[in-house]
């Protein structure tokens, strides 16, 4: 059918439902009550109708077709205080609205369900907002990264210092020991996918070999980072079940709902910014300095110091980490947006170019993307959103992490002492790292140089919202939403190790190539219903919202590895040695999802209930329907502690699940192996089965606490307590190796966290000329395993020689033991004392912090702004395995420091502080625990707004523009002796983070920004 | 029609169609689904599989021959990146759990006679009739010979490495449920023997062809006919450990031993055997104990000082000179302890790794023959593999049991140098681990212990092997 062009609008306004009679036009200005500046973007309601406005950049608004009868408009705006201004029939001017401003945003509507929210005041849950203007402080390549510090028990940590992303965020300490250790993400509606995809980098690291065989020490990036953080409205942290439980079986580690931009009615809005900036190496490990040739012959062999060109009287020295991680190359950014729209047609259109250099060669970080959310109103009934976003991102990671060939840059540095050239011969090659041995074929400044290890991502994320307002009356509101939403990436890593590298002659094969491509499809569909009552007069209102979910994850990696390249050619069928790899996932899930809220007594009690019920392919048996209920309460006394204060309690409980891995269900039979070409099916050594009951683990936690305003607003604290406790944990039971099968996927055991977190905000001085803004985030919490289907087992790390982390029944659940020597008599439970010098396996660290705290200020003075933030971890440990290899190659800055007093070991006499730490090696453990405690300043931004005459000047009235300074990680405060106290050599874990092998080294970066509004 | 009124319905379609949840697994044939609906391929897949599972962690440098090769002091793993190579493998103690350094000689044996099982219960579910994809009885019976023959080597892989400790010799029960018994060494050779007689007599029965293909290291045992000879030849190295020496004579005159001198002498000499094969095509593994660079593996001094001397008198025995080079620079470990020589046993990635071949099957028949006081034979086929393999001067010494015991060690250490353990399996069955050399802070050990969850599945406890073996100074 064709339609002409007027009868789509006909259409419209038939469906609109009928016209009262006779209709007038209200209009209006929204200006803030203590400036008398005038707002934008306010929304304006007929109450009980259907008409809505929003303030356009002067503040002005037209209501049109509002009934001939005096109304009441609702007028809001986040930031502010709303208000109900009534206009009588016989009132014609224009309606002044001017609003106050409400620094916590008390008002601001928060997510409690899908498509349904309460107002914060009300809120039953501890769920904290940062909204764009925290956002926007210091640029990072991913979003995590800014809400680091800002977020009360959100623990948010860099895996390592490597350009494009990598983060963790751990919301409330331990949900598991096994399973996902990530939130969900949440974007416009659409379930984003987060998953992280080895880089496959292990094939010429051989990392995991041996006691690791999965693909974990790639230096992976999950995969949020590729969202652009400058298009985010507002970011919802639902920390835990209580809160999240809606979202159901995956919503355990909490669930991050992003919101995009929109536009607003008024004038296409231009904004721009330009960022210059740079990255630069923040910490070293330093190298032991060699004083002569004796002392080199000593550590390396006889002659070697005379080879190397020491003296009896000196040694070269060359600092290695300067040479290879000293770069400092241009970074920029490049953001651009418009927004606008009228009463029907709203949009908001953005792009950006973003490069950050990384400070290792051919390292570095590009990310472009446009982005295009449209809202169309068909009708006044129903409304269209279309969320579009096409990114693309590449990330040069270079070779770090783990290796066990010797190639990694800081594992081959261990080995490499300072005396040792590794620069370029006049005629361009590298020097040897001669004389090799002892000192291994591997220059990293060569590897940096010439081999490369790329992450490509071509994404598209987009979802449709159709909202129906079915009714809306006086009373009641029932509205339809129907959802949609697609995210769909390729990865693509691409790594090449030309043959005259200096490690690649060692396996016989010269040159490696890898080429992985991967490709991702998460499909969501959601069906919705809210019904909302509110009867004149009656004192409630009640909001029903009942729905249907589908999602659909199919991720399909194909792998190739190609090795003793033709020619050096990069091309994977240039290699003579070719072993390809594929891994399909697939995981279909079915939610249904019904919640009823209701506020009364004033608007002062909240009640909350609801349950999600939901059947995944993931689970052992897929149709079965697993239940997730939540109950929320909180009671809000105004004035209660003066004028203008505000008191809630609040209470919630809340269950969610975390589904199993995909495949953990099967007991496969491996056919990917032949010997000569003959096919082969076999149960491979390690073969792991699932049991056949397999399920969700489940959480249940309760949290309480009370929010409290004082002073006018000026202050606002937030105090929580929760306790999770998790049961149904999705266990690995190691089973008898005679069995023929390493171990079983099971449900059991439980663990329990309690923890209580707290945010504080001082609007200290709120003057004209001078404004200070105060905030502080404290979370602390302490996880115990209650109870353990299995014998206490050991996990994770490299074993109890190195540390590694044991689960016993009523211990902490990050607790980290080791190999120990006692060095005084102890007496077991069963009464048997053990001797001095008995070998023990004991506790010697815990990797969970005593206390997270961020606190920041934000000053203003005139035209001036200083905004920093801290972040402070106070406790856990971190395994230093970079100082154990370091000490391998004795060239640890301490290796040879003389003892005090020599100490007996064996039948030695150990003199030197690394020989004593060295000597522990395997026996004590603790020797390579440290400190994981830091102060970072986190962000710093020093901004200065051109006054209006000389924006004027430039760019014409009504314009604004801002520059500002600002450095991200300016410096660390740490007793950790590694690079970095926050790394993780094995990505994203739900416990096992915290072992420091050869990362990639962090930086501090600093940015000179131009923002434009036009 | 409205489209507000059709959206719910079309909505609600989409979501009924999409209701379907099960989803099977995308990479992998299922155990279960194997062993109750079998398939002829998938049958004759899991046969030939058993030639990869017992490969497996083979060519590894943390793989049988490279551990016992450690700890039979024939070669050095002086991985910088790993040195658990040295202190636990030279110094010790031996740790049960740590899965990566014995605990897989056990675990990969157990898992590939796993798949026997898994094959096992797979052909019993197939149909006899090959018309409508089944197996004949006739292939079933080849296949049964040819699983019990492979599983046999398993086996004694397993208990090579738990000696007196014993082993469970009952794969074929639920995982979770408890484990089965530990038999003894004896019982465990039993079972061995057991399984090759049997396999002896289903090889002698069924058809005349495998119907399944074999990989290139079996490429002359291909036939029912022939394996039989490649498991006479394991029947009589498992009947020397027995010290069942008329045995050991009896299961060599039906195995691949050479009849004669020439064929020996073939080139390349005594090649004649089974082999764990490899290659650098997709989905097959490589040997990694090829180590051109020394980056981990180096020979043990002892094996260049013990050499003899070649008919030159100055040039040192020709295996030893063959299967090393000299490093120019040494390779060592902080601990003091130095090797001058890289191994050059595996010359390429593709280099196959002996299973049981030709000069073992000699120097076989030369134990057999002195324990049976049948000295001049014994010399006879000494001086066949001294000259031929060492380019050695004939025999001089003694013609006494002692000596002759003693040459033979000595020729069955540089003969087999690296292939398996041998020198630290020989040394343990004559009671002479404590000659092996020691290093200041090693230790000689005579075993393995059982690895970790071996140990905590059972209640009580086995007496011995659910501790590190301390070994011996």
């Amino acid at each position: 059918m064709r339609l002409r062009g007027w009868v789509v609008p006909v259409l419209i306004a038939a469906l609109a439902g009928p016209l009262a009679a006779q209709t007038r036009t209200i209009t209006g200005t929204v200006t803030d009550s203590a400036t008398g500046q005038p707002l934008a973007g306010a929304q304006v309601n007929v109450k009980g109708g259907l008409q809505s406005a929003q303030s356009r950049d002067d503040g002005s608004f037209t209501l049109n077709r509002v009934p001939n009868q005096g109304v009441t408009l609702g007028v809001r705006l986040i930031g502010y205080r709303g208000l109900e201004v009534s206009v009588p029939l016989e009132e014609s001017g224009p309606v002044a609205v001017a609003l106050a401003k409400d620094p916590f945003k008390l008002e601001e509507v928060v997510v409690t369900g899908q498509f349904v929210g309460v107002e914060r005041r009300n809120l039953a849950n501890a769920i904290s907002t940062v909204s764009s203007e925290d956002l926007r402080d210091v640029p990072t390549p991913s979003i995590e990264q800014q809400l680091q510090g800002k977020v009360a028990g959100a623990d948010i940590q860099t895996n390592s210092g490597a350009p494009g992303g990598g983060v963790q965020v751990r919301m409330r300490g331990i949900t598991s020991i096994n399973s996902a250790a990530e939130p969900l993400y949440v974007v416009d509606g659409v379930v984003m996918s987060d998953v992280a995809i080895a880089s496959n980098q292990n094939a010429v690291t051989a990392a995991s070999q041996g006691s690791n065989p999965e693909l974990t020490q790639d230096n992976q990036v999950n995969r949020i980072a590729d969202l652009n953080p400058n298009d985010i409205e507002r970011v919802e942290v639902l920390k835990g079940a209580s809160a999240s439980a809606i979202y159901g079986g995956r919503a355990s580690n909490g669930v991050v709902v992003i919101t995009t931009k929109k536009g607003r009615t008024g004038r296409a809005q231009v904004n721009a910014t330009q960022r210059l900036g740079f990255f630069s190496l923040s910490n070293k490990l330093g190298s032991r300095v060699f004083a002569n040739d004796a002392e080199v012959d000593a550590a390396y062999g006889a002659g070697v110091g005379a080879a190397v060109g020491c003296t009896p009287t000196s040694c070269p020295f060359f600092d290695h980490e300067q040479e290879l991680a000293g770069r400092k190359p241009l970074s920029y950014e490049t953001l651009a947006s418009v927004s606008g729209g009228d009463d029907n047609t709203k949009y908001y259109a953005s792009g950006n170019v973003k490069h950050d250099g990384g400070i290792i060669e051919n390292t570095g970080f590009n990310r472009e993307g446009v982005r295009l959310n449209l809202d169309q109103q068909l009708g006044s009934r129903v409304t269209l959103s279309v969320n579009t976003n096409f990114l693309h991102t590449k990330a040069e990671r270079g070779l770090t992490n783990n290796d066990n060939s010797t190639t990694s840059y800081y594992v081959a540095l261990a080995f490499i002492p300072s005396f040792v050239d590794l620069t370029r011969n006049p005629d361009g090659t590298f020097k040897p790292t001669a004389p090799s041995p002892p000192f291994p074929p591997s220059n990293p400044l060569q590897t940096a140089a010439l081999s490369s290890n790329n992450e490509d991502v071509w994404r598209i994320l987009s979802g449709a919202n159709l909202e129906w307002r079915a009714i809306q009356s006086q009373n009641s509101s029932l509205r339809f939403i129907a959802n949609g939403g697609l995210d769909f990436f390729n990865q693509r890593n691409a790594l090449f190790f030309p043959p005259d590298l200096q490690f690649e002659p060692v396996d016989g094969l010269a040159g490696t190539s890898l080429l992985s491509k991967s490709d991702n499809t998460n499909l969501n569909l959601f069906g919705t219903v809210v019904h909302n009552y509110a009867p004149a007069g009656r004192g409630f209102s009640a909001t029903t919202s009942a729905g249907v979910q589908f999602g659909r994850r199919n991720l399909d990696i194909d792998r190739t590895t190609g090795r003793n390249l033709v020619g050096g050619q990069s091309n994977i069928d240039a290699a003579t040695n070719i072993q390809v790899q594929q891994r399909r996932e697939l995981i279909k899930n079915l939610g249904y999802f019904l919640q009823e809220e209701v506020l009364t007594a004033g608007e002062r009690l909240l009640l909350t209930a609801g349950i999600r019920a939901d059947q995944s392919s993931a689970n052992a048996d897929a149709g079965k329907l697993y239940f997730f209920p939540k109950a929320a309460a909180s009671y809000r006394f105004p004035n209660l502690i003066g004028e203008g204060s505000e008191f809630k309690l609040r209470g919630a409980y809340g269950e969610s699940g975390n589904e199993p891995r995909y495949g953990q269900i099967f007991t496969p039979l491996t056919s990917t192996v032949n010997i000569g070409g003959v096919p082969s099916l076999i149960v491979s050594s390690g073969a792991e089965t699932g049991a056949p009951d397999l399920r969700p683990e489940r959480m249940r936690e309760f949290e309480g606490g009370f929010d409290m305003q004082l002073a006018h607003g000026r202050a606002n604290l937030e105090v929580t307590a929760y306790q999770k406790n998790v049961s149904d944990l999705l266990l690995r039971r190691d089973l008898f190796e005679s069995s023929g099968f390493a171990r079983q996927i099971f449900n059991g055991g439980k663990l329990r966290t309690r923890g209580i977190e707290a945010a504080l905000g001082l609007q200290l001085v709120d003057h004209k000329d001078f404004a200070w803004f105060f905030r502080t985030t404290f979370a602390h919490n302490r996880s115990k395993i209650t109870q353990l289907d299995v014998p206490s087992f050991q996990q994770g790390g490299f074993g109890a020689s190195l540390g590694t982390w044991e689960f016993t029944e009523d211990s902490s659940a990050t607790r980290i033991v080791g190999n120990d020597t006692l060095t005084a008599p102890l007496t077991l439970p069963d009464g048997t004392v053990l001797p001095t010098g008995s070998a023990v396996v004991r506790r010697i660290g815990d990797s969970n912090p005593d206390f997270r705290m961020g606190f920041g200020s934000d000053f203003t003075v005139k035209r001036f702004g200083l905004h920093f933030l801290f972040d402070w971890q106070k406790g856990s440990n971190i395994l230093n395995l970079t100082k154990l290899l370091d000490d391998f190659g004795g060239v640890t800055p301490d290796f040879a420091v003389p003892l005090p007093q020599p100490v007996p070991f064996g039948n030695d006499l150990l003199t030197t502080v690394g020989g004593q730490r060295l000597a522990g090696f395997g026996v004590t453990a603790g020797n390579y625990v440290e400190t994981a405690s830091f102060l970072k300043l986190r962000e710093v931004t020093l901004t200065y707004e051109l006054p209006n005459s000389v924006v004027r000047g430039i760019l014409g009235a009504r314009r604004s523009a801002r520059l500002s300074l600002s450095a991200r990680n300016l410096f660390t405060v740490s007793d950790y002796t590694g690079l970095d106290p926050e790394v993780s050599n094995f990505g994203n874990q739900a416990i096992f983070r915290n072992i420091d092998v050869a990362p990639f080294p962090p930086s501090r970066s600093f940015w000179f920004s131009i923002d434009v509004g036009l | 029609m409205r489209l507000t009124r059709i959206l719910p319905a079309l909505l609600g379609a989409a979501l009924l169609a999409c209701n379907d949840l099960d989803v099977g697994d995308l990479n992998d044939p299922g155990v279960n689904a194997v062993q109750a609906s079998p398939t002829r391929a998938g049958v004759l897949n899991l046969a030939t599989g058993l030639q990869t599972g017992s490969r497996y962690g083979v060519g590894q440098q943390n793989g049988y021959n490279a551990l016992l090769g450690i700890v039979g002091r024939e070669i050095y793993n002086f991985d910088n990146a790993d040195p658990r190579f040295v202190t636990e493998m030279l110094i010790g103690p031996l740790d049960g759990g740590s899965p990566a350094f014995g605990g897989n000689l056990y675990g990969d044996r157990y898992s590939n006679l796993r798949t026997a099982n898994v094959l096992l219960h797979a052909m019993a579910n197939l149909t006899d009739d090959p018309q409508v994809g089944g197996m004949s009885a006739a292939e079933k019976e080849v296949t049964t010979g040819y699983v019990q023959t492979m599983e046999a080597y398993d086996y004694l892989r397993v208990v090579l490495t738990r000696d007196d400790l014993g082993a469970p010799t009952e794969v074929d029960i639920d995982p979770t449920a408890t484990p089965a018994p530990i038999r003894t060494k004896q019982e465990v050779y039993d079972t061995i023997v057991s399984l090759l007689e049997q396999a002896k007599t289903h090889l002698q029965l069924g058809a005349a062809d495998f119907p399944f293909p074999m990989s290139p290291g079996f490429s002359d045992f291909s036939t029912p006919a022939t394996f039989l000879t490649f498991n006479r030849a394991l029947r009589a190295r498992v009947a020397a450990y027995l010290q069942d020496w008329p045995g050991v004579l009896a299961a060599l005159g039906e195995s691949f031993i050479s009849p004669a001198t020439p064929s020996i002498v073939a080139s390349p000499p005594f090649a004649l055997g089974a082999y764990h094969t490899f290659s650098t095509t997709a989905g097959d593994s490589t040997n990694n104990l090829f180590d051109p660079n020394t980056r981990a593996l180096a020979a043990h001094p002892s094996m260049l000082t013990d050499a003899q001397l070649q008919v030159d008198g100055v040039t040192p025995d020709k295996r030893i000179v063959d299967k090393t080079f000299p490093l120019t620079d040494p390779k060592s470990v902080p601990q003091g302890y130095t090797s001058n020589f890289g191994v050059n046993v595996y010359t390429s990635p593709s280099a196959p790794i002996p299973i049981i071949r030709d000069e073992e099957l000699v120097l076989l028949r030369a134990e057999a023959n002195i324990q049976l006081n049948n000295l001049a034979d014994a010399v006879t086929d000494l001086n066949l593999v001294r000259q031929v393999a060492g380019n050695l001067p004939a025999y001089s010494g003694p013609v006494t049991q002692p000596a002759l015991i003693d040459e033979l060690l000595y020729n069955r250490r540089y003969s087999l140098f690296f292939e398996g353990g041998h020198r630290w399996i020989d040394a343990r069955r004559y009671g002479r681990l404590a000659s092996l050399p020691l290093e200041p802070g090693t230790h000689h050990f005579s075993r393995f212990p059982f690895p970790r969850n071996e140990c905590l599945a059972r209640n009580p406890q086995p007496a011995a092997g659910c501790s590190p073996e301390p070994g011996s100074p």
